[in-house]
């Protein structure tokens, strides 16, 4: 079986069956439950709002990918305008949550940038004084990380000093090419940490995915079928083991009985039509945004603030990571238009706290190529480079030929990702004048980027000018807080153990409902600095085979 | 003035011919802007009115107007313009600009961090984590 004839096994449950299991959303948590729960033989229905990926719709080795990928495959559901995604109400957001709706998840268009949290992240109050220590620690997880990256098909060089010791990755790292090179030698300057890149995107053939050919538009989807995502990764051999998933289905509401534990979901199909799945287990994987969005729509008379909410934290401590990115260009080819498109190269020397820089933990920096000519010239599209003020002729004339001349091939792009600290203002709530193509309430960002992400971010923007400028950059260009930058959703639907504080417990059941269970990164109670889906997938892993553990002792309807 | 007219001078004044580099109008056609429009039905609508121009301005006023008044317009007029000039083989030429091609790669060879010393420098400035306390 392949991958294009997947789509065709996407057969719903018969009429009133109750299966075992249902999962709400098919990105890579809900995979991962999926693909464990059907192998230890529970009845496996997913619901997934969007479609399988068409890989002949991503458009990076066609000479059109720069025009079509910044509507087409824009990371912003609001930008994309497609009915298969919820649009998000961001009047009250200084930045923008960025998701996509189909197998695979938002991951469909992720970076592919794969990172462990760190030993400190589970244990920030104990060593920091800030937010809640973690229910598990790092070497709670790190079985579940290395059994992920097995199934993932990651590359990466092992030793880095920044972590733990740990075995091999599964395949080697991706070559770092002159832009990890050059981004290296500034750190080298300075006498700074960096390590090759680890990326979710096997540097060799494995399973239904393909080598990377470093294309470079991992952003706007692989065209290669080389970057691992679930729809490649996971869902054949859920299917395979029997897992059923029906796309095009929103769920709703779901649904509880008087003993207020969970019977099923109610979700709308394809033709716009009301259908109930009826299960002994729901688990909820639609993200930060869309788990707390359909709790809050759930849970009717009886709970009319939202289901498994009688902590009231339903929603809150939404974590973003504030962004900040620094193109610097250099004299010398670069190439810079090569993939991978994932991180070349990252740091983590700023990642620990230092009281003395005026702020509490820290950042990751990931060095990037910067494209083609057109997102290089700043001139157009996200303006991620262009002051909104600023006059349009800066960009255009003789000075687009030059900002082109000199960025293009020759530039690359420091990213760094800030430790966001939880906070109950910000939060996610139900628009009152915006709904979905199915009349459903859209959710509400109500989110500050608060003063120690702009302290943080002002020291690492400072030190990475140094650090670029070491290795000779001839012009340098920053854009923070960068609004177009929620990649990460993470926090609103928090774990611990007290329900009066918090939505679930360790292992993501809620408290309030014992057969509901959340599995994405609404339960992580601080963010880390570094991308979430290695962790994300590492705590669905270790929650999934406590569920097939625990079994015989669920709590059902 | 007819629109692919009003367009070519908005697009030249935009890209002119500046050292190596051809102006839009010497190596694109209006034609060619229609066919990029065509990947991006969503820019058809303002595209169409940044085109709906006052003779009596020049292509710059025309532009600034557009920048100030109409948002959506100047951005569907630039981003053709600019879009349908990088595509242009005549232009990636000049750039030497492949577009996003397959580069093939040994992965088993031996990177050069790995024996020009560099990543030993990392290892030699030692550990960065905080363990977990208490392990
Ligand atoms: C542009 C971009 C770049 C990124 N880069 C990186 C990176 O380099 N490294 C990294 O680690 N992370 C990255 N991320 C983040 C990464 O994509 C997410 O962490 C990951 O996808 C989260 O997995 P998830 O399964 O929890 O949620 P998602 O992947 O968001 O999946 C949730 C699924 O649920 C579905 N859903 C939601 N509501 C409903 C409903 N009511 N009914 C039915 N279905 C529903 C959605 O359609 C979606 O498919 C990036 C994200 C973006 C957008
Ligand atoms: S760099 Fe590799 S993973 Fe990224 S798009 Fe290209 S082939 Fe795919």
């Amino acid at each position: 079986m392949n991958v294009e004839s997947l789509s065709e096994r996407g057969t719903r449950a018969r009429r009133d069956e109750e299966v075992d299991v249902v999962i709400v959303g098919a990105g890579p948590s809900g995979s991962v439950a999926a693909l464990h729960l059907a192998r230890a033989g529970l009845s496996v229905v997913a619901l997934e709002q969007g479609e399988w990926p068409e890989y002949n719709d991503y458009t990076g080795a066609r000479p059109e990918h720069e025009l079509v990928s910044t509507k087409l495959w824009h990371p912003n559901p609001n930008v994309r305008d497609n009915p298969n995604d919820y649009p998000v109400d961001t009047s009250t957001t200084d930045i923008n949550p960025l998701m996509f709706a189909g197998v695979g998840g938002s991951a469909t268009l992720y970076g592919a940038q794969w990172m462990h949290f760190l030993p400190s992240d589970f244990r920030v109050r104990s060593l920091d004084g800030v937010a809640e220590d973690w229910p598990f620690s790092y070497e709670d997880l790190l079985p579940y990380q290395l059994e992920i990256e097995r199934e993932v098909g990651v590359s990466g060089l092992a030793g880095d000093p920044a972590f733990p010791p740990r075995g091999p990755y599964p395949f080697p790292a991706l070559p770092i090419g002159s832009v990890g090179l050059r981004g290296a030698l500034g750190m080298e300057r300075m006498g700074w940490h960096w390590w090759p890149g680890s990326n979710a995107i096997p540097s060799e053939k494995f399973g239904e995915l393909n080598a990377c050919v470093r294309r470079g538009t991992c952003l706007t989807g692989c065209p290669e079928g080389a970057k691992s995502t679930t729809d490649r990764s996971h869902w054949p051999l859920a299917l395979k083991a029997g897992a059923r998933l029906v796309t095009r289905a929103r769920v709703k509401e779901v649904e509880t009985n008087e003993q207020g534990l969970a019977t099923g979901v109610v979700y709308v199909d394809a033709n716009g039509r009301d259908r109930r799945q009826r299960a002994k287990v729901v688990i909820l994987c639609a993200n930060g945004v869309g788990t707390p969005r359909l709790l809050l729509m759930s849970g009717g008379a009886k709970s009319p603030d939202g289901l498994a909410n009688s902590s009231g934290m339903v929603g809150k401590r939404l974590m973003m990571h504030p962004f900040a990115s620094i193109l610097a260009s250099y004299e010398d080819p670069l190439d810079s238009w090569r993939g991978p498109f994932g991180q070349q190269v990252y740091s983590l020397e700023f990642y620990e706290t230092d009281e003395r820089r005026g702020f509490v933990r820290g950042s990751k920096w990931n060095c990037m190529p910067s494209g083609g000519p057109v997102g290089v010239s700043g001139a157009t599209g996200s303006k991620v480079y262009v002051a909104e003020e600023g006059r349009f002729q800066d960009f255009w004339g003789a000075n687009l030929h030059e900002n082109v001349a000199r960025r293009f091939g020759h530039s690359l792009i420091w990213g760094i990702v800030g430790e966001d600290l939880p906070e109950e203002e910000n939060q996610v709530v139900l628009s009152k004048n915006l709904v979905d193509s199915d009349g459903l309430p859209a959710p509400q960002i109500v989110y500050k980027v608060n003063e120690n992400s702009n302290r943080l971010l002002k020291f690492n923007i400072d030190r990475c000018l140094e650090s670029v400028r070491a290795a000779g950059a001839i012009e340098t260009l920053v854009s923070t807080p960068v609004r177009e930058s929620g990649w990460h959703l993470i926090g609103t639907t928090v774990m611990g153990d007290d329900p009066k504080r918090s939505v679930v417990d360790q292992w993501g059941a809620c408290h309030d409902v014992p057969n509901l269970y959340i599995m994405d990164a609404s339960t992580f109670p601080t963010s880390g600095a570094t991308n979430p889906t290695a962790t994300i997938m590492a705590v669905a892993l270790r929650n999934t085979r406590r569920m097939i553990a625990e079994r015989r002792n669920q709590k059902v309807a | 003035m007819s629109t692919d007219k009003t367009f070519l001078a908005l697009a030249d004044f935009l890209i002119p011919a500046h050292g190596d580099m051809p102006a839009f109008g010497s190596v694109c056609t209006f034609a060619d802007a229609e066919k990029a429009l065509d990947f991006r039905v969503d820019l058809k609508e303002g595209f169409d009115r940044g085109l709906d121009a006052d003779p009596a301005l020049s292509a710059e006023a025309h532009l600034e107007k557009l920048n100030k008044e109409d948002g959506g317009a100047f951005s569907a007029v630039t981003t053709i313009a600019i879009c349908t000039y990088y595509m242009n083989p005549r232009v990636r030429e000049l750039l030497g600009y492949p577009g996003q091609e397959s580069v093939r790669y040994d992965s088993k060879a031996t990177q050069i961090y790995l024996t020009d010393g560099s990543l030993g420098h990392v290892l030699a400035r030692g550990r960065k984590y905080r363990p977990t306390p208490g392990l």
